[in-house]
């Protein structure tokens, strides 16, 4: 049992934090999220090339294709549906678990913040309490991920040497001024993503959370 | 907050249930306002005469029935960014609640075997 206690203290920082425990969380949650991205963006890219198959028979796949740029294997076939849920479970997975990542470490300490009740319940685990947003650290996270997506996006098509030409990216000017379909046009891109992302983060934190607390006032 | 987080706490953050309906709404209102703004952005550019307004975001009609770019397309495109917007928001928090089940249930499944 000492040992045990001396473990225990050992793991802790000056205020009494368990800090070994609070990376576990992070870890275990930044993995949960990644699948449930993943899983989604997968389902999606799926179900949107067979969707485009029925609808537009040999015609489909003028916009959706596009994605080949980035899914490499992809078309918009019956085999290229599980190539594109693939990439995509690839990609938003990781883009998931990074911002989870990034989320719990802006958190850190605060994460009691994004408990609707710090009242310790019967079982935190059989009987969960509900989760609440934290809208500052969600924005920085996602805001640095996709600012950061951006730009590797546009990196990718100018080393891979079709800037010129990829006139859809290019369409992206139209909402964020300044962007261009080059290295300094996609950090311009980045910077204006991650304010665009961080305010709308911060959005749909307050409304999560202002939903959450009307409905579970009695907590 | 200053003060000093508990180990329940902790464990309760990593198992709190997120709201099914509070992020459907949310992903909702987020999904209803970026489609309209991004309608009504293209509308407010100026373009030359006879030359059309944002031809590719109105190739969203082909899944998008009776969206367009044209200021009625920003309350077409208001309600169906809220429809797509729920419904994402409604699978990932299913999803998100399903999957901390199931990987308890395994952890649980775990440790009941590392106690025999």
């Amino acid at each position: 049992m000492g040992n045990y206690q001396n473990m225990q203290a050992a793991n802790r920082n000056a205020n009494g934090v368990n800090l070994k425990l609070l990376d576990a969380a992070i870890r275990f949650n930044a993995m949960m999220l990644g699948l449930t991205g993943g899983t989604v963006a997968a389902v999606v890219v799926y179900f949107a090339t067979q969707t485009s198959m029925v609808r537009w028979g040999e015609d489909s796949g003028n916009f959706l294709g596009l994605l080949a740029v980035f899914f490499p294997g992809y078309s918009v076939t019956s085999g290229g549906a599980w190539i594109g849920a693939f990439w995509a479970f690839v990609y938003a997975g990781v883009f998931s678990w990074l911002s989870y990542r990034l989320y719990g470490r802006v958190l850190g300490t605060r994460i009691s913040e994004v408990l609707l009740s710090t009242t310790p319940t019967e079982n935190p685990v059989l009987k969960p309490s509900i989760m609440r947003l934290h809208g500052m650290s969600l924005g920085v996270a996602i805001g640095t991920m996709a600012g950061v997506g951006l730009f590797c996006s546009t990196a990718w098509l100018v080393v891979r040497g079709t800037a010129d030409e990829s006139v859809h990216a290019a369409l992206l000017s139209n909402y964020i001024p300044g962007y261009s379909v080059s290295i300094v046009g996609g950090l311009i891109g980045a910077v204006q993503l991650f304010v665009f992302a961080f305010v709308a983060c911060l959005l749909l934190a307050a409304v999560y959370n202002k939903i959450v607390e009307i409905r579970h006032k009695s907590v | 907050m200053n003060r000093p987080v508990k180990d329940h706490e902790i464990l309760a953050a990593v198992f709190a249930k997120m709201d099914v309906f509070g992020l459907a709404i949310a992903a909702g209102v987020l999904g209803a306002l970026g489609l309209s703004v991004a309608t009504a952005v293209l509308l407010l550019q100026s373009v030359p005469e006879s030359y059309p307004v944002g031809p590719h975001l109105s190739a969203l009609a082909d899944y998008l029935p009776g969206y367009s770019v044209s200021w009625g397309g920003v309350l077409v495109g208001a309600g169906y960014g809220f429809l797509t917007g729920a419904v994402a928001g409604f699978a990932g928090a299913v999803y998100w609640n399903l999957a901390h089940y199931v990987a308890l249930g395994v952890m649980l499944i775990s440790s009941a075997e590392l106690a025999d």
